[in-house]
């Protein structure tokens, strides 16, 4: 599986982006998108923003208060999107692509022409952005970069509304750690 | 009976004819090759009126009437009118702004009653005369397809409603026989028969069925990719077109691109014939007989006998027991109109109104004529005929518009025929059918003892299901070996009821017929019929006018449209792509005009097509686009329009434009790209050439604008290796005007060529300096 991580700011602006790969199940942590999929990274993690605004905004699904994590969003063909949103409107997306495998891809010509509702009789080793193992390793994620890019923002040189982009490597390794850890 | 022995061994003339005429341009010529005829095209003057329906807007060069157009003007306030209907309530009737209804409309014109067409030869022939080489259908068809004046219809619960767009098909019902796939378990059908003539006419008709049945998505696809490519290479030059650029972008959002509304045209013209729906069945047949003949009376016996069971009579799963409209033709210079008027008589008392005196002029008639008015083109031509007819004016070098031309008194009489066999015959003969139908056979299955019936049935009749083999024993009136409901049985006469309260437009008799089928086929484990009637039941739900609520829209027609477009292909071995492909594009459509949360579902519906395949290269291209309309018609709330998807629209713009460019479909790519600009830019209403927030998606989008111009221009013909024969710098200009004509008009080239090579090359061709040089040796 391959993620790419982008932290927005109010203003639609990319403040940090991070590309990475599965550690877990013998994965190398290094990203495998192909040329043509890392060129529509960005223009899906951006549209995904219009589902974040209607999460954010639309009714609350928890009682009390708003949750920062808004779990999985969107989905573009492949792509599935998860966020998590801070007290100051910065929004964390990851863009979760999983191996064709997983997605039931891998046989090639067989389930071509067949409609997705046939696609989940394959099996259970389908990649489900909602099952809740995924859900809490993604969670754990967002909740370590949090920490991370709450002391961040707490220098007094850093501007998020300036639209500063982070260039610390301190809060890059952090990003990788967790990321090293959870996902 | 001596007509009947009279009419079998006789071969039918006119079939055999038609196909005759027909296989001439059945050559279907490799895309590679049309590219090639391509320069022909421009000086083809009668071609171009072939792609009017969508060079208009393309060219750049479109009449007011295309601005004056509800939803040219409707674009903005898509975007930025407050979102009023949320939750998709909204009705696609009442809207005043936003939406067009085109596709609404195109989609309740598409399911017309269709009415076959039967002539004696002495009619054919005299109309041949005319220069219609396909005899009587040719000339009614176009005119079938908008019936003057309004047509009156009353519903099931009496209350009678006008229709300004109805029309019907006039079809040769041999023609439509063929079916994309093979529709059933086929072994059934044709091994089966035990009647031999239906088998002669199935293999007869097998040969022609290529020609003007529809529903064929590949055919659908070189068609668009065909007018996509005349659009290409005849639009006008650069520099008009970045005029008219805030034009093509403003079109192109709110309502659809002319090349989608030709798809889905052509999806929905000629509607095959098969054994799960019954559009494309007959609902009438029209029988003329040429008042020339010695003895109409029993001309009018012999065709009818033909059809009804002779070699005409169509195949087992189709009623046989249709409206029979009889026509004298009645030709002005020769024929006795005293006569005619006698035999007209003689024909009222027998048949009371199912009947007319057609009176038609015999001799040809060209364009200079006083009178003469060009035939129509067809709308509803199916796309393989449509590509046949391109072909073959491609294939002509004749200048001349191959379209015959008809006095203008002919053109009168047929429309005042086909008005009053709309009107006074076929409209009053199908209410009267479905109010029969209504009481005898629905209001029975729908009672208790029809409920206590179907119960019993599934309860009793699951023992012999296994045993289907014999139809006869088995208690269901579904045939699993063939596949096919015999047509008086109550499955079939309410599916036929469904389709005429559809084709009346009463949907919600329709749907509710429609609901009432889908469990008995369920029973039945008809799985295509199934689909076929929960594809219906959905679009009759919302084809009707009356509010949806958003609940019962995800739980009803969401799950029909899901089970139909499931049953069309999964459920069984041999799919059916193209009915799945019209379910989700029809669903699609109509969720588009209801307003608010619809659109994600119109969206959603619009991915799956092209996830799953069932549209090739430009269909999936043409899709695309249309999720992008589908987001960016969602109004936002406020300020910063919250809830408003115009990252979505602009995101699935790109893509298109990316999809058209690999297909080297430079405009439509262009046009997307604006769009998508535009889009991106639309928080912010600033006149700021905008820097998007990703500097890789500027990156990407300036490399594909690149691109895009670098494909424009070689489409133009600036070509490198015509740069580089560009040699004297004072010759430029014309050289380049020249350039533009190598790929326009090859013919006029070739003629500048011919008078004027020593001036303009002269000096500088090779052949001219080595001889110099020569003589200069000489010299020395």
């Amino acid at each position: 599986m391959s993620y790419t991580f982008t932290i927005l700011s109010p203003t639609d602006n990319p403040l940090f982006t991070h590309e990475f790969g599965t550690s877990r199940s013998g994965g190398d942590g290094v990203a495998r998108f192909t040329t043509s999929e890392r060129a529509l990274n960005p223009f899906i993690i951006h549209s995904a923003l219009d589902i974040v605004e209607e999460v954010q905004w639309g009714p609350s699904t928890s009682s009390g208060s708003a949750p920062m994590y808004l779990k999985h969003i969107d989905k573009y063909q492949h792509n599935y999107i998860s966020c998590w949103i801070t007290g100051a409107n910065v929004r964390f997306l990851l863009l979760t692509r999983p191996r064709d495998e997983a997605l039931g891809l891998g046989g090639g010509g067989g389930s071509r022409g067949s409609l997705a509702g046939g696609r989940g009789a394959l099996g259970g080793n389908v990649y489900n952005p909602t099952a809740p193992a995924t859900e809490e390793a993604v969670k754990n994620f967002f909740v370590d970069v949090y920490e991370a890019w709450l002391k961040t923002v707490m220098n007094p040189f850093f501007s998020v509304a300036n639209g500063d982009v982070v260039k610390s490597p301190v809060f890059r390794q952090r990003v990788a750690a967790a990321a090293k850890k959870y996902l | 009976m001596t007509p009947l022995q009279d009419a079998t061994p006789k071969p039918p003339k006119y079939p055999a004819d038609l196909e005759a005429s027909m296989i001439l341009p059945k050559q279907r010529a490799s895309p590679a090759s049309s590219l090639g005829s391509l320069p022909y095209r421009t000086s083809n003057p009668s071609l171009h009126k072939l792609f009017e329906s969508t060079t208009l807007p393309a060219s750049g060069s479109r009449p007011s009437s295309g601005t004056a157009t509800p939803t040219a003007s409707a674009i903005p306030g898509s975007v930025f009118s407050p979102g009023s209907r949320q939750n998709g309530a909204g009705t696609p009737g009442g809207m005043a702004s936003g939406v067009s209804d085109e596709h609404r409309r195109l989609i309740q014109q598409a399911f017309a009653p269709h009415v076959a067409v039967l002539a004696d030869m002495q009619t054919e022939e005299m109309i041949r005369g005319k220069g219609l080489t396909e005899g009587l259908l040719q000339l009614l068809r176009p005119f079938g397809e908008s019936v003057p004046g309004k047509v009156t219809i009353r519903d099931s619960i009496g209350k009678s409603e006008s229709f300004e767009d109805f029309g019907i098909r006039f079809v040769n019902p041999h023609h439509s026989l063929g079916v994309p796939q093979v529709p059933v378990p086929g072994q059934g059908l044709h091994i089966d028969t035990t009647n031999g003539q239906r088998d002669a006419i199935r293999s007869s008709s097998s040969s022609t069925r290529q020609r003007s049945v529809g529903g064929d998505v590949a055919q659908i696809e070189e068609l668009v990719d065909r007018h996509l490519q005349y659009s290409e290479y005849n639009s006008h030059g650069m520099v008009p077109d970045y005029l008219h650029q805030g034009d093509l972008a403003a079109q192109s959002e709110g309502s659809s691109s002319p090349f989608y509304t030709l798809y889905l045209r052509r999806l929905l013209s000629g509607l095959p014939m098969v054994p799960h729906e019954t559009f494309a069945h007959p609902v009438a047949s029209i029988i003329a007989v040429s008042s020339q003949n010695p003895n109409p009376t029993e001309e009018f016996r012999r065709l009818y006998a033909r059809q009804r069971e002779g070699d005409l009579r169509l195949p087992q799963w189709v009623e046989n027991d249709y409206l029979r409209y009889y026509v004298l033709v009645h030709e002005e210079e020769t024929g006795d109109i005293a006569k005619s008027n006698q035999q007209f008589d003689l024909m009222k008392r027998h048949f009371g109104l199912n009947c007319h005196l057609l009176r038609l002029k015999s001799q040809q008639c060209i364009a200079s004529d006083d009178d003469a008015v060009r035939l129509p083109t067809c709308e509803w031509m199916s796309a393989s005929e449509e590509l046949a007819e391109i072909q073959k004016r491609e294939a002509t070098d004749d200048i001349t518009d191959p379209t015959p031309y008809i006095p203008d008194s002919d053109v009168t009489a047929i429309r005042t025929f086909i008005r009053e066999l709309v009107a006074q015959s076929l409209v009053p003969q199908m209410e009267r059918q479905v109010s029969q139908w209504n009481e005898q056979v629905l209001a029975r299955r729908r009672g208790i003892s029809g409920r206590f019936m179907s119960l019993s049935k599934r309860w009793t009749g699951f023992g012999s299901s296994r045993s289907s083999s014999s139809p006869a024993l088995s208690n269901s009136n579904y045939d699993s070996l063939q596949g096919f409901y015999r047509p008086d049985s109550p499955e079939a006469l309410m599916r036929k009821l469904a389709d005429y309260s559809f084709m009346l437009r009463d949907w919600k008799l329709a749907l509710s017929t429609y609901d009432v089928l889908r469990t008995d086929f369920n029973n039945d484990k008809a799985w295509r019929h199934y689909a076929g009637a929960a594809e219906m039941a959905a679009i009759s739900a919302l084809m009707s006018t009356a509010p949806l609520t958003s609940k019962t829209r995800t739980e009803n027609v969401d799950t029909w449209l899901e089970a139909a477009s499931y049953s069309y292909t999964d459920r069984q071995r041999s799919s059916a792509p193209y009915y799945a492909l019209r379910t989700l594009a029809l669903g699609l459509e109509l969720l588009r005009l209801r307003t608010g949360s619809a659109l994600d579902d119109a969206a959603r519906w619009a991915s799956r097509i092209i996830e799953t395949g069932l549209v090739g290269t430009i269909g999936s291209a043409l899709f695309t686009e249309r999720v992008s309309v589908c987001h960016a018609a969602r109004p936002g709330i406020g300020h910063f329009k919250l809830g408003s998807r115009h990252r979505k629209a602009a995101l699935w713009s790109v893509m298109a434009a990316e999809k058209w460019f690999l297909l080297h479909k430079a405009l439509q790519a262009e046009r997307c790209i604006d769009n998508a600009i535009q889009l991106y830019t639309s928080n912010d209403n600033t006149d700021v050439p905008v820097k998007l927030p990703f500097s890789q998606m500027q990156a990407f989008i300036d490399d594909l604008r690149r691109q895009i111009l670098g494909l424009r221009l070689s489409i133009k013909g600036y070509d490198e290796d015509q740069e580089d024969s560009i040699v004297d710098p004072s010759l430029i200009v014309e050289e380049a005007t020249e350039t533009l004509d190598t790929v326009s008009r090859p013919q006029r080239k070739s003629l500048i060529g011919a008078t004027a090579p020593p001036i303009d090359v002269g000096p500088l061709s090779p052949t001219l300096e080595r001889s110099e040089k020569k003589e200069d040796d000489n010299f020395e």
